[in-house]
């Protein structure tokens, strides 16, 4: 899979209109669930979606297979594009129909079992697994709902400094456990 | 906040900009820092890298066809030879700030630079030695902005080394957009961009610098507009994305 969307990449840099049609076959579902899975709204994540597709194509000349897997450099665009929608000034003010944390309730079947699943999420899955309980909660709403500081301070009724705490010590155990020789 | 020699909260910070959890505010600031900081930049790839793989849990959902049919309308643009000037967004600063994307920036600055220089004919010529009469041209700082996905040239300033005034010379006057300033920036290595004013909707003019140009721009390897609200930036670091840059170089 890897191999293949970055053979597309590179051809997509070179202008091929059909190789771009192909990995936009091969890899939307799975950045399309994403997109949805961290906007919860359909019509945001078509846009996001489309806004993300063009970029890779004007530049998919920047993508270095050195640098990343193909499906992280994609996946960073879209969930970078994703919060940039949910941080944008005019909708940051307020949850008012308690939205957010209906959402974050409704958070899906168990995601380390799925990573597990996956080779390329496993030593994260295994290291996401090691955490306490209260920073791993706090890291994967974060990730998989897009939920800021203050939102998951919210949603967990936690103390906002509690809540940062509990990411930032949750991100330094993460890095640690991933690259212990550091 | 000083940022820059404190790695434990470059660190954190680039982690939670990367996980989302920073407000609108932290993570526009945050931006500003990567916009000029590359090393901060890579600190924000190697988190990107860690964490993206957790979407590996997220099930895939078919998009609706008419998302294909929209990119496909928006990439089927006349100029199919290469990227399409797309103004705004698709900029400098997206990259900046998506992580895990830097040849293409590189490489768009070097070419700002082979534009400042001379064609070479081919093949070359034999090397004439010529004594320069130092009247030619005063020493002077000389900067050439450029669009880095077009590479056209779009703005030129110049200041003689012991000038206050920055002659700015706008070479597009395309890149003006309504209700919205281009903001100049000083970007020194490892620090925060400096501002050195707005541009102004004259064609050319002169903008009073803070201090001589050999202060001002003596240790600055690279200049930059960003798209910032009627008036510049209100928090005195680029807020907006950043739309052209190039090489401050020392003329004489």
């Amino acid at each position: 899979m890897a191999e293949q969307v970055s053979g597309l990449l590179a051809a997509c840099a070179r202008r091929d209109r059909e190789a771009f049609t192909l990995l936009y076959q091969a890899t939307s579902a799975k950045l399309f669930g994403v997109a949805l899975r961290i906007l919860r709204r359909e019509d945001w994540a078509e846009e996001v979606l489309q806004e993300s597709y063009v970029s890779i194509w004007n530049h998919a000349h920047d993508y270095s297979a050195g640098l990343a897997a193909p499906m992280t450099w994609m996946t960073s665009i879209v969930r970078n594009r994703c919060l940039d929608w949910l941080r944008r000034p005019s909708r940051e003010v307020s949850d008012p129909e308690g939205e957010l944390a209906a959402a974050a309730e409704a958070g899906g079947p168990g995601p380390l079992d799925a990573l597990a699943q996956s080779i390329d999420a496993r030593a994260l899955a295994d290291c996401l697994g090691r955490l306490e309980g209260k920073q791993r909660q706090a890291i994967m709403l974060a990730f998989f709902q897009g939920l800021s500081h203050s939102e998951l301070a919210a949603h967990l009724r936690q103390p906002l400094g509690t809540v940062k705490t509990w990411v930032r010590r949750g991100l330094g155990r993460l890095k640690a456990c991933l690259e212990p020789a550091q | 906040m000083n940022y820059r020699d404190k790695p434990a909260l470059r660190e954190h910070l680039a982690g939670e900009y990367v996980l989302g959890t920073l407000s609108g505010a932290a993570r526009a600031r945050f931006k500003g820092w990567m916009i000029a900081d590359a090393a901060l930049r890579r600190t924000v790839d190697e988190w990107q890298r860690r964490l993206a793989p957790m979407a590996a849990a997220i099930a895939p959902v078919t998009p609706p066809r008419r998302v294909w049919l929209a990119i496909a309308a928006r990439i089927a643009a006349p100029s199919s030879s290469g990227p399409a000037h797309k103004g705004l967004w698709e900029n400098l600063v997206f990259w900046r700030t998506t992580g895990l994307a830097a040849s293409g920036v590189a490489a768009a600055l070097l070419a700002a630079v082979v534009w400042v220089a001379p064609e070479r004919p081919q093949p070359a010529p034999a090397p004439q030695i010529v004594r320069v009469p130092a009247d030619v041209v005063p020493p002077s700082y000389v900067a050439v902005l450029a669009d880095p996905m077009t590479r056209k040239p779009v703005l030129m300033v110049a200041a003689a080394r012991k000038s206050d005034q920055l002659l700015v010379k706008r070479l597009d006057d395309s890149i003006m957009v309504a209700d919205k300033s281009l903001e100049l920036w000083a970007l020194p290595a490892g620090q925060a961009p400096v501002s050195l004013g707005v541009v102004a909707p004259e064609n050319k003019y002169l903008l009073k610098l803070t201090a001589v140009a050999d202060q001002s721009l003596g240790e600055i390897p690279q200049l930059a507009l960003s798209l910032e609200p009627k008036g510049g930036s209100p928090s005195g670091v680029p807020t907006g994305p950043v739309l052209y840059t190039g090489p401050c170089i020392k003329y004489w």
